[in-house]
């Protein structure tokens, strides 16, 4: 049976060990959507160079796990003398992971926009970038939100993965409060919980953001 | 005016524009009539500079234009097939959008511009609508005004009455007609002979990649015969 006064104990933990995981969602969210959004751009629109750079990195970070992303970045670095601190290591490994299938997101976006537009810019005079930002972007995005929400919230359960180099996320704090307390169905059912609450909310602002963004529902 | 002089177009091995050269004044219209595939988009498409032709020279105002000054004076305006409006924008924003990163306008001035345009092209009502809410002449409408916001010298119109209902046809034509009284230099690719009825302009039949026959409007209904090519082509025989 779940202990509700042993869970109401250990909530302070768990939620600073969410704390955590959010950061690094965010975080590893702000770099994969930066990242992802130029490498889809840039396979999508750039020459024949990029196109094949960022095929190559897509390659890379999707034919290997994140574990051992993290695990190079935390352990295989510091070799070639750059260390980073286990946070710091597990979010640049969850967002470079996250930026080679955001950037197939992205570009399967910008794909779904009318060609016809873009020359309709271009006769307008609007310059390359000026049409990337403001033609083909919004619609890309708008096209591919579903998707890139499937991908926030992997994001937020991927970051359990940090736990494994030692940082005190939200399934890392529940290990410590089980290793304790011996009560696994407690603990992790207050973990799952607090996981199921954020990507809950994560999936709701994605639905939201939908329809604001759907220009029929805006005006 | 403007001056096409021996303008060739290739893609790959296809001769898509064979050496082919007409002029048009400013007040009116040509009309490159023919069926699809003979290159009357491809000569529009070089004249705005969304292909390079691979040999001739375009004139304006006997000035010898590359394709980047074309470019940078916004002297051609383009009203596509499929109208290719920016879905994502209000109507309003379709307009203001090159006005204010292009041509430099502020936000006022913009709208100021664009409300100008929807009431003359009587869409005023429907400034902040968004582009699915519009019917199929209310887009065209939108196209049109919006390829003249950059106040171009020259309006191509690409086959503008396929993607209407044929009762526009009228209506499309008395706009077209209505640009060419504003002064513009309108070229109108169209292998529509009902909406070739409706306007007073010069024909220019291609075929291949050519202009194989040039009419005269008035003269063509007068003395059809005098131009069998065209008149077959109207009679439905190539077609």
């Amino acid at each position: 049976m779940i202990n509700f006064s042993l869970l109401l104990h250990s909530m302070p933990d768990l939620l600073r060990g969410l704390l955590v995981t959010l950061k690094i969602a965010a975080l590893g969210c702000g770099i994969g959507l930066g990242l992802g959004t130029c490498f889809g751009v840039a396979q999508a629109l750039g020459p024949r160079i990029a196109r094949l750079a960022v095929t190559l990195y897509v390659t890379l970070m999707r034919g290997t796990p994140m574990l051992m992303q993290i695990i190079f970045i935390f352990y295989v670095l510091p070799q070639c003398g750059i260390h980073i601190p286990a946070f710091w290591a597990a979010t640049t490994a969850i967002g470079l992971n996250s930026a080679a299938y955001i950037s197939q997101v992205i570009r399967s976006g910008i794909a779904s926009v009318n060609r016809g537009q873009i020359e309709a810019a271009r006769v307008l005079g609007l310059d390359s970038s000026t049409i990337i930002y403001l033609i083909i972007l919004p619609q890309a995005i708008r096209a591919v939100l579903p998707a890139l929400g499937n991908e926030f919230i992997t994001l937020v359960k991927d970051s359990s993965l940090a736990s494994t180099i030692g940082v005190a996320e939200l399934s890392k704090e529940g290990s410590l409060i089980r290793s304790r307390t011996l009560d696994a169905l407690t603990v992790f059912f207050g973990v799952a919980l607090l996981y199921l609450i954020v990507t809950t909310t994560l999936s709701l602002c994605v639905s939201y953001l939908e329809k604001r963004m759907n220009p029929d529902v805006k005006n | 005016m403007l001056k096409i002089d021996a303008i060739t177009k290739k893609f790959g091995t296809k001769t898509v524009l064979n050496g082919v050269s007409l002029t048009v004044k400013k007040g009116e219209i040509a009309v490159l009539l023919g069926s699809s595939g003979v290159g009357k988009s491809t000569l529009l498409r070089v004249l705005s500079d969304l292909d390079r032709a691979d040999a001739g020279t375009i004139y304006f105002n006997n000035k010898k234009l590359d394709p980047i000054s074309m470019h940078k004076q916004h002297l051609v305006g383009m009203v596509f097939q499929q109208f290719n409006l920016f879905e994502h924008l209000t109507v309003q924003q379709n307009i203001t959008l090159a006005l204010e990163k292009v041509a430099g306008k502020t936000k006022q001035e913009a709208a100021a511009i664009a409300h100008a345009l929807l009431t003359h092209y009587g869409l005023a009502d429907k400034a902040n609508a968004s582009i699915n809410q519009l019917s199929g002449g209310q887009k065209q409408r939108l196209a049109i005004a919006r390829s003249l916001a950059m106040k171009p010298e020259i309006v191509c119109l690409d086959e503008p009455t396929s993607a209407l209902d044929p009762l526009l046809t009228t209506h499309v034509g008395n706009t077209i007609t209505q640009l060419a009284r504003e002064g513009y230099i309108v070229l109108v690719a169209t292998h529509d002979t009902a909406l070739l009825d409706k306007l007073q302009c010069t024909i220019y039949l291609m075929d291949n990649g050519s202009i194989v026959q040039t009419a005269n409007s008035a003269d063509f209904k007068a003395h059809p015969h005098s131009y069998p090519l065209i008149a077959k082509f109207v009679s439905g025989t190539i077609a």
